[in-house]
């Protein structure tokens, strides 16, 4: 999947991400959500770089923020450069593989899983 | 004569190795978290022999590889001390006269240096990472090698240096230790990564240099 | 509501062992049996056992751990279930115990939290703790614990003016506080200096998640923990009435977003919050009767903002306290006596039932060398996900 969405409540119009079963309003119980592309610009709420990654990451260090789009959504993410990281920045979300998943079946698949990969503008 | 003194006749001064110069490694002290001073600096001919002969207790100590590395360094540091390696050096850290971990490796010329283990005897006390960057310093900043040669026999070592340094994978690279794929440290690499790993304050001070004249392996080695 | 409290406690030395994880349970189970006298075979009088534990099945490739413990015990046929609520698990357990008792199904239960985290290397540990963050939304990205409590102290920073130092204060304290408790993974005092001096900081106390550093969080430990909880009208009968009786005076837990993000403010702890004002409600208690708590430490800056969350300390204050040394043992609202997550060490599913068992000691007076004088109260806060699911607990023996 490489187009990451934000989900409307059919109901009362409420944004999400990830998808929810519920609608997290409290004062609706929506089930239905259309799905809409979660892209472009957004704020960067805080971040960290990790330098002790978990199994699986070849790197020295990899950067995550949380940010909040235009729309208010707000979605956690990869950072996609080093330099000049400041809570409160601009950015500007893409979509790139974050993880490569070994499944284990009878011989190993590797699986790609996209997700944000935020930039500078 | 010491316990691995030879007698150098004509033939046993064939079979010795030819060296490039060892310069000296500068002594210096390392400010470990629990407030200790940990003196590092080159171990002389008895404290090796002492270190051969200390670590061999853990020949048989599986967790996390102690078995290998042990076996390893018992016999590089025989090389060294009966001629049979050349240009290896032994690195150790002690706090207050007792031998907190050891670094060794070798010169293969003037450009290429060859890092073979690092063990830590006194652990959570980041004295493994501390002197393995000592040693490096020793091969980039005092001898001035362009690179050095490094694989990792246990998770820990690959964690440490292979991805904290980001080394290069150059595994057609024939690394001693054998078998094991080849990692490079570049002085690039060194440059990158020096300001954060490398730390230790020189001249040592006069008391650690004092309280570590005489050291001694720990009595009873927990790791 | 039935009183239930404590009779007994058992606590396994925490840190790296080579106990299996079953034969662990065991030895913290049969501990705290022998603490209150409790008998096996015919003679036992356990109704339920409760063991809380994370990893069990997925580190340890142990499943069905407390009907397994009930068997090596011989105390069947008691009855026996495994509960995982993440690191909370442990306090998880003991909740159980104590609504299993209130309710009156039972009379004795015994409530063990374990973890053998060591098994496997520190990524794949690192890892596994991780799968309990959101799965597509945060878990997939490669965010860990670590990462989450990097972002959340980096928001106290700017909201609070809580400074790196401030965590190291904390460390230090609670290395200080393990050197006397024997049970500790980390028994080492550490020197403020020497992890917050700017000329060798990095190598000292090196960044692990911006702005986190190595002393700012646990290590991976394994252990094992467990209370045999009785009903006050039965404690005579079921012969415990020498022991002393550490009531269990308010237990409740809350929950919060899965997704971190999501939180109306990230820098909240809101399931601490809500938790505690369950508990001391349940208690008929304030934050100004509680004598000794013992919090959450995975991270330093966790300690902190629940002392402020729990009502110990005002919003913004408890970084303040932790520099005026308010939180030390003899300070006004000491805070892990035990040495905490940091220094006594975190073995997930244990570390619930370990700091109500500090708590235990406390109240009994036998935390020597770390014993508050006269203390009758004592809160515990164990913090399942990053905060998502939080159990706090009240012992009292007033």
């Amino acid at each position: 999947m490489e187009q990451m969405y934000a989900y409307k409540c059919k109901k009362c119009g409420k944004l999400h991400h990830p998808r929810y079963i519920v609608c997290q309003n409290p004062d609706c119980d929506g089930r239905e959500f259309e799905a809409l592309p979660l892209e472009g610009k957004c704020k960067l709420l805080t971040w960290t770089r990790v330098y002790n990654l978990p199994e699986g990451y070849m790197m020295p260090w990899l950067n995550f923020g949380v940010v909040e789009f235009e729309n208010g959504v707000r979605a956690t993410g990869q950072i996609g450069f080093d330099d000049g990281i400041e809570s409160g920045m601009e950015l500007v979300s893409t979509v790139g593989v974050v993880r490569t998943r070994r499944i284990l079946y009878k011989e190993s698949i590797d699986c790609e899983e996209y997700g944000f990969i935020f930039q500078k503008p | 004569m010491g316990k691995y003194d030879i007698l150098v006749d004509e033939m046993e001064a064939k079979l010795r190795p030819p060296t490039i110069g060892l310069k000296p490694y500068e002594p210096k002290v390392i400010p470990l978290t629990t407030g200790e001073d940990m003196l590092v600096r080159p171990a002389s001919r008895e404290e090796t022999e002492m270190v051969l002969d200390g670590i061999k207790v853990l020949l048989d100590h599986q967790k996390d590889f102690y078995d290998i590395v042990s076996a390893r360094i018992v016999a590089e540091l025989l090389g060294m001390l009966r001629y049979r390696v050349q240009d290896e050096y032994l690195l150790i850290g002690c706090v207050d006269g007792e031998i907190a971990g050891i670094v060794n490796g070798r010169m293969v010329n003037e450009k290429i240096g060859m890092s073979y283990h690092t063990m830590t005897l006194k652990r959570g006390a980041r004295v493994g990472a501390q002197l393995f960057a000592a040693k490096m310093e020793y091969h980039f900043d005092f001898m001035n090698q362009d690179e050095v040669w490094i694989v990792a026999e246990s998770p820990n070592g690959f964690k440490r240096w292979m991805i904290e340094y980001e080394l290069e994978s150059r595994p057609q690279c024939p690394h001693e230790l054998g078998g094991v794929p080849t990692f490079v440290l570049t002085r690039a690499l060194w440059e990158k990564h020096k300001a954060n790993k490398n730390v230790g304050i020189r001249p040592a001070f006069e008391d650690a240099i004092e309280a570590n004249k005489v050291v001694h392996m720990p009595a009873k080695i927990s790791v | 509501m039935r009183q239930v409290g404590i009779v007994g406690v058992g606590h396994t030395k925490f840190g790296k062992s080579n106990v299996p994880f079953l034969d662990m349970l065991c030895e913290a189970a049969l501990l705290a049996m022998d603490d209150a006298g409790a008998k096996t075979g015919r003679r036992n009088v356990i109704d339920q056992v409760f063991v809380g534990s994370m990893g069990a099945g997925m580190v340890n490739r142990v499943s069905g751990a407390a009907s397994a413990v009930v068997d090596s015990l011989n105390i069947r046929p008691a009855m026996a279930e495994t509960v995982e609520n993440g690191p909370a698990s442990g306090a998880s357990a003991v909740k159980l115990g104590v609504m299993a008792i209130a309710s009156g199904m039972c009379d004795c239960v015994l409530a063990i939290g374990g973890e053998a985290m060591r098994e496997v290397s520190g990524w794949e540990g690192t890892d596994f703790v991780a799968t309990m963050l959101h799965p597509t939304a945060e878990y997939k990205y490669g965010l860990t614990l670590p990462s989450f409590a990097g972002m959340f102290t980096r928001l106290c920073m700017t909201r609070f003016g809580v400074e790196s130092k401030d965590l190291s204060i904390v460390s230090v304290k609670n290395h200080d506080n393990a050197c006397q408790n024997p049970v500790a993974h980390i028994q080492r005092p550490v020197v403020l200096e020497r992890i917050t001096n700017p000329t060798y900081i990095n190598a000292t106390n090196p960044i692990v998640a911006d702005p986190l550093r190595q002393f700012d969080m646990c290590p991976v430990s394994d252990g094992a923990a467990a209370v045999l909880l009785v009903a006050k009208d039965k404690q005579e009968e079921l012969g415990f009435g020498h022991k002393p009786f550490v009531r269990v005076a308010g237990i409740a837990s809350a929950t919060d977003t899965h997704v971190v993000a999501n939180r109306e403010n990230p820098s909240d702890l809101l399931a601490v919050r809500l938790s505690a004002e369950k508990a001391y409600k349940m208690a008929g208690m304030k934050p100004e009767d509680i004598d000794v708590a013992e919090l959450h430490d995975a991270f330093q800056i966790l300690e902190i903002e629940e002392s402020e969350e729990t009502g110990l300390f005002p919003r913004g204050q408890g970084h303040i306290a932790a520099r005026n040394g308010d939180t030390k043992v003899d300070g006004k609202m000491p805070i892990n006596t035990s040495g905490g997550l940091k220094a006594k060490g975190h073995p997930l599913g244990a570390t619930g039932v370990s700091q109500i068992i500090e708590l235990v000691r406390q109240l009994r007076g036998e935390a020597a060398g770390r014993q508050v004088e006269g203390a009758k109260t004592g809160l515990a806060i164990n913090f399942g996900g990053f905060g998502n699911n939080v159990v706090a607990t009240i012992l009292t023996t007033k």
